[in-house]
């Protein structure tokens, strides 16, 4: 019997590559995304140990919630004071220090940051050797990396300007600088500065953002490290270098599994349209063979033989298929990273590492898929009665049977029930909620798969009245796609799922653009706001001020307090100028100017019982508590996202941090808006890097922020509308095979071949659309139950982007047409002899 | 536009024959290779088929009879030699042409799988017209529908029909566009004494009520009976021809070509 299946499986090598190719592509997908993600995390590993280097102790401030103050500097002679310390060095960072190219350009990253940083003199605590010219040591003077001075044209010898939160500012380069062995910056930018020079220009004037500790030779790390801990004073911790490797380790890996999670969650999107595409092959080819499966049980096969049989021949497709689709993977990984290069979003550099892990993975999920696909069509090939053999037609498909019907129903039921507990039940932790909504979907795709059938058939013929225009071979096309209903549903299903999807997304795209909208002419009166990706810097914020041209100016800066036993977020902010700025439904109270006042969003307030007027106890990220009076309750949390504001000039002496994320402001009264577009455009020049934006263009870029994001969803999911056009294809082609007498007739009594290859296209192009309206109408329902369930802060109303659906539409029938190209040619090309004596 | 008129301004045509001839083969050779040796299944047949007549081509397996039917209709090309249907030469012709030829100037009857299930009967029949996007003479249609006995049945699928049946459908469908010629090959080979015998009467009728030209391949003498002619066929050449065939004669014939 398995040299039967060999035999079988020899025989039949094209039809194998197509049955293949979908788990192939799946395969590849699940493979690229481990090899990536391994990738990543040994080139993120390998830098931790960079930048961990040779130092064996770091003394940070530390905080239980928020951002600490920085450290003092004088707790730096204390350490070094300490036996069995060998050195310690003060040093501070500041994660967007902009170096200026001799042209007048300051430098910019998509996504890593320009890192400027304290020259930390000391060979054992630095990462950083310099490889040209000195090291900066005192003064406006600074050192770059090497990759960052040579792609710029920076030379020693010459000044720059560097781009910091007090201004631009003047600076000789006097040296070039390699972090760790290959400065491997991942694409980061790294300067560094004088101690005094960066501590001036980074807001840390007698402050350290960290202490980096050395220990003599000999030294036993335990007695020393308890003996630092011991001067240390409260809210500052100290770190060791195995606690520090492990930090920077889980800080990465975090970001690589969130990133390698959602590229794995797209190849099970890949995998699973794979299935039914799989199915539906085996189901077709095991249907051709029906007289030779009925042959086999005449001559003494048993039916566990058939099935084992056809469950051998799964097995070595899922082998075949898992072998090509690890070296697809390894293709594709090139791929994805030109796919993110192209995005603007570049990954960095990393090894090829084919983790054994991975080659298990692929086989395991490669040989499964398959196996499981061919599950349905082997018991169906195992119940052949041997009286088949003899008959000669047992091509008899019924158009659709109740059972199956009411299966499918119930199946899509407890799905969309799952689904509806995933969006809107009381869930603990968004893995749990992922997982419920993710088989709630599969169980509707399936169930829907299964009942499709009965509607098929009614759905094909209202799709084909327009083709019969197109004369005889569009109503032969309608009534070919229509003669097997179950074929139909199952080569639309496998679109259908990918539709969906796309759908639900463009859904919830739409409707937050459209929320954002209608927020903005609502909530905002801000004339101009700014939301640069990096911080503003506040000598933008006073040179604004400083034109007299605007009259209303707030920043917008984020870090939690405690209120007795609860962290919050609160932003800081100028309060009377945002009540100019934004309508936030104030409740109560007023937005005002002054110190210790809070305004507390609805919910929080009804939660602890605050009126206006209360005062509440409030506690701050470095430890202190003080009291704060309750001035306004307001109801709107679209743009203000945390439940607490308070003025800017409480801000500064009880946060560690002051970043300003975002700005809003308004043209002053006698101000016209061209003096003020003009102003804008002029310091624009000067701080090109957070532009302000009118309400108009502001609500385009976040909307083309939106489409981006939309974009690359897509672009995943249109893997799995590739393999499901493989599928249809796929099928199409055995159809034909299938069909081959009916064709040669056909062809003989005066069909041409552009009649043809007509035909079989239009054919595929209302299959496709069958799948594409499935998927639409499941997109559809499933983009209104997120919307529904995500909160009303986010997305306010549902909106459908009908013009985008339709393109969708569209474009699918017109991929099918393009899937069928093959098939059609094929038809056209069968000699007419031959294909009416085809057995 | 018939093709007929564009293929004869380009043809400089052989001159007009005596009686009139639906379809003809001149010196028609045909060779296929088999790994390395060569058959010939047509060795130079020269035969004319008589228009209004009702020919059989008889011959034993492999004497070339199906052969020189698929090279007559358009179905097959020859390796050399020529052949017309309707004074067209087929050999000038392109796949395009062929095809239009098919479907405007010849009819055919297979033994077997002669109808697409998925359309009705009626559909069947127009299917030609159909595909030429050309509307049914509907007078016409009436009097073919009439003579195969089927009216009743027009709504019907092949999958509803008994062989015979279908088999009348089939030259119903290959009358309906009025072709130069009718080619049937082995019309009865699936279908019992009686029922043959039907399709064979309403062929035989084609002929003589309607003025068709039939060209039917078989190797049953009692088919061959219903025939004006029976021309025979051995090894790729024409043997012999019996004009008014009976049976018994046919058989005869068969016997004294066996020897």
């Amino acid at each position: 019997m398995l040299k039967l299946t060999l035999r079988t499986v020899n025989a039949n090598k094209i039809r194998l590559a197509l049955t293949t190719f979908a788990v192939v592509l799946g395969v590849s997908f699940v493979v690229s995304s481990l090899v990536l993600g391994d990738g990543l995390r040994s080139s993120f590993g390998s830098l931790s140990e960079e930048i961990v280097g040779g130092t064996d102790l770091v003394i940070e401030p530390s905080s239980e919630f928020g951002t600490p103050q920085p450290l003092e500097e004088n707790l730096e002679t204390t350490v070094e004071g300490i036996d069995g310390v060998a050195n310690a060095v003060g040093f501070v960072e500041n994660d967007n220090i902009q170096p200026v190219t001799a042209d007048g350009t300051p430098l910019t990253t998509f996504g890593p940051p320009l890192i400027g940083m304290s020259w930390v003199d000391d060979p054992a605590l630095s990462s950083f050797t310099i490889v040209e010219g000195r090291a900066p040591a005192s003064g406006y003077e600074f050192a770059l990396d090497q990759d960052a001075a040579r792609d710029n044209g920076f030379e020693v010898g010459s000044t720059y300007g560097i781009v910091t939160p007090n201004g631009e500012v003047d600076m000789e380069l006097v040296g070039i600088s390699r972090f760790g062995e290959s400065n491997s910056t991942l694409g980061a930018i790294l300067s560094q500065y004088p101690m005094e020079t960066a501590q001036e220009l980074f807001n840390r004037t007698g402050q350290y953002d960290s202490i980096l500790v050395s220990y003599e030779s000999g030294a036993d790390p335990t007695a020393v490290q308890a003996a630092v801990s011991s001067v240390l004073p409260a809210q500052t911790e100290a770190i060791d270098q195995a606690q520090l490797l492990d930090n920077a380790k889980a800080d990465f890996n975090e970001g690589i599994n969130i990133f390698n999670n959602i590229l794995l969650g797209f190849a099970g999107v890949a995998l699973f349209v794979s299935i039914f595409i799989i199915a539906n092959t085996f189901a077709i080819v095991l249907g051709q063979r029906t007289k030779e499966l009925a042959l086999l049980r005449a001559i003494g096969a048993s039916p566990k033989q058939v099935r084992r049989s056809t469950m051998t021949e799964a097995f070595i497709v899922g082998v075949v298929a898992s072998g090509l689709g690890i070296l697809g993977g390894l293709g594709l990984n090139y791929g994805l990273r030109a796919m993110f290069d192209a995005l603007g979003a570049s990954l960095p550099d990393s090894p090829l590492i084919l983790a054994p892990r991975t080659l298990i993975v692929a086989v395991v999920v490669g040989v499964g898929v398959t196996m499981v696909s061919a599950l349905g069509p082997a018991r169906k090939a195992a119940k052949v009665a041997p009286i088949a053999a003899m008959q000669d037609s047992v091509d008899a498909p019924k158009a659709s049977d109740l059972r199956r019907n009411l299966t499918g129903a119930a199946v899509m039921a407890a799905g969309v029930l799952l689904g509806a507990f995933g969006l809107f039940g009381q869930i603990e932790g968004s893995g749990a909620r992922i997982a419920i909504l993710g088989s709630g979907s599969v169980l509707t795709f399936v169930g829907l798969a299964f009942a499709s059938p009965a509607v098929a058939a009614p759905v094909i013929s209202a799709l084909g009245l327009p083709v019969r225009v197109l004369g005889t071979a569009g109503s032969l096309s309608t009534q070919n796609a229509g003669r097997n209903p179950r074929r139909t549903a199952s080569t639309a299903a496998s679109l259908m799922v990918g539709l969906a999807l796309v759908t639900t997304a463009l859904v919830v795209g739409e409707s937050i653009k459209q929320s954002i909208s209608e927020t903005l002419a609502s909530e905002v009166k801000a004339d101009y706001i700014s939301a640069p990706e990096v911080p503003i810097n506040p000598m933008l914020l006073e040179d604004l001020e400083a034109s007299g041209h605007f009259d209303a100016i707030a920043p917008y800066r984020y870090d939690q307090i405690r209120i007795g036993d609860d962290v919050d977020g609160v932003i800081g902010t100028d309060l009377e100028a945002t009540d100019d700025l934004f309508d936030l439904g104030l409740a109560a109270g007023a937005l005002t100017a002054g110190s210790d006042v809070v305004a507390i969003h609805e919910d929080e307030a009804t939660e602890h019982g605050y009126v206006v007027g209360d005062s509440i106890p409030v506690t701050f990220p470095s430890g202190t508590t003080e009291s704060m009076t309750v001035s306004a309750i307001f109801t709107s949390s679209t743009i203000m996202d945390e439940s607490y504001l308070i003025n800017m000039s409480d801000w500064d002496s009880r946060f560690g941090e002051v970043v300003n994320w975002w700005a809003a402001v308004s043209v002053a009264d006698g101000t016209s808006i061209d003096v003020a577009d003009a102003t804008l455009a002029e310091l624009a020049q000067r701080y090109p890097q957070a532009p302000f934006e009118n309400q108009t263009d502001f609500r385009e870029t976040i909307q083309g922020q939106i489409d981006s994001l939309l974009v690359a969803i897509n672009a995943m999911l249109v893997l799995a509308i590739i393999i499901a056009l493989v599928g249809i294809a796929n099928t199409l082609a055995l159809s034909v095979f299938e069909r081959t007498r009916e064709i040669g007739l056909l062809r003989a009594v005066g069909m041409s071949r552009r009649q043809t290859r007509r035909m079989i296209r239009w054919e595929a192009a209302q299959v496709a659309l069958f799948g594409s309206i499935l998927g639409i109408g499941l997109g559809l329902i499933f983009g209104w139950g997120v919307v529904t369930a995500l909160p009303e802060s986010f997305v306010s109303t549902l909106a459908f982007p009908v013009s985008r659906i339709a393109i969708l539409v569209v474009v699918c029938g017109l991929a099918g047409l393009l899937a069928a190209a093959f098939p059609a040619r094929r038809a056209s090309k069968l000699d007419v002899l031959d294909a009416i004596s085809h057995a | 536009m018939s093709l007929l008129t564009i293929e004869t301004t380009e043809t400089p045509s052989a001159p007009a024959p005596a009686s009139p001839v639906a379809a003809s083969a001149r010196n028609a050779v045909k060779t296929y290779r088999t790994g390395n040796s060569e058959v010939r299944a047509l060795d130079g047949v020269t035969v004319d088929f008589t228009a209004g007549a009702f020919t059989a081509i008889m011959g034993p397996s492999g004497s070339g009879k199906s052969t020189l039917m698929h090279c007559v209709a358009g179905l097959d090309q020859l390796t050399s030699g020529s052949v017309a249907v309707g004074g067209v030469e087929l050999s000038d012709l392109s796949e395009k042409q062929l095809t239009r030829l098919r479907r405007d100037e010849v009819g055919f009857v297979f033994q077997a799988f002669n109808l697409i299930p998925t359309l009705t009967v009626e559909e069947n029949i127009t299917l030609p017209t159909a595909l030429a996007n050309a509307k049914p003479d509907v007078a016409w249609l009436d009097t073919v529908i009439a003579a195969v006995g089927l009216g009743d049945r027009l709504k019907h699928r092949p999958d509803e029909l008994s062989g015979g049946q279908r088999q009348r459908v089939a030259v119903a469908r290959a009358l309906a566009s009025q072709p130069k010629v009718i080619f049937a090959d082995e019309p009865t080979g699936n279908l019992d004494s009686r029922t043959g015998a039907e399709i064979l009467n309403f062929m035989r009728r084609a002929v003589d009520e309607m003025g068709q030209t039939i060209v039917m391949v078989t190797h049953d003498p009692i088919a061959a009976a219903y025939a004006d002619r029976a021309v025979f066929l051995a090894d790729g050449r024409i043997v012999d021809e019996l004009h008014a065939p009976t049976a018994d004669s046919v058989i005869n014939h068969m016997i004294a070509m066996g020897d």
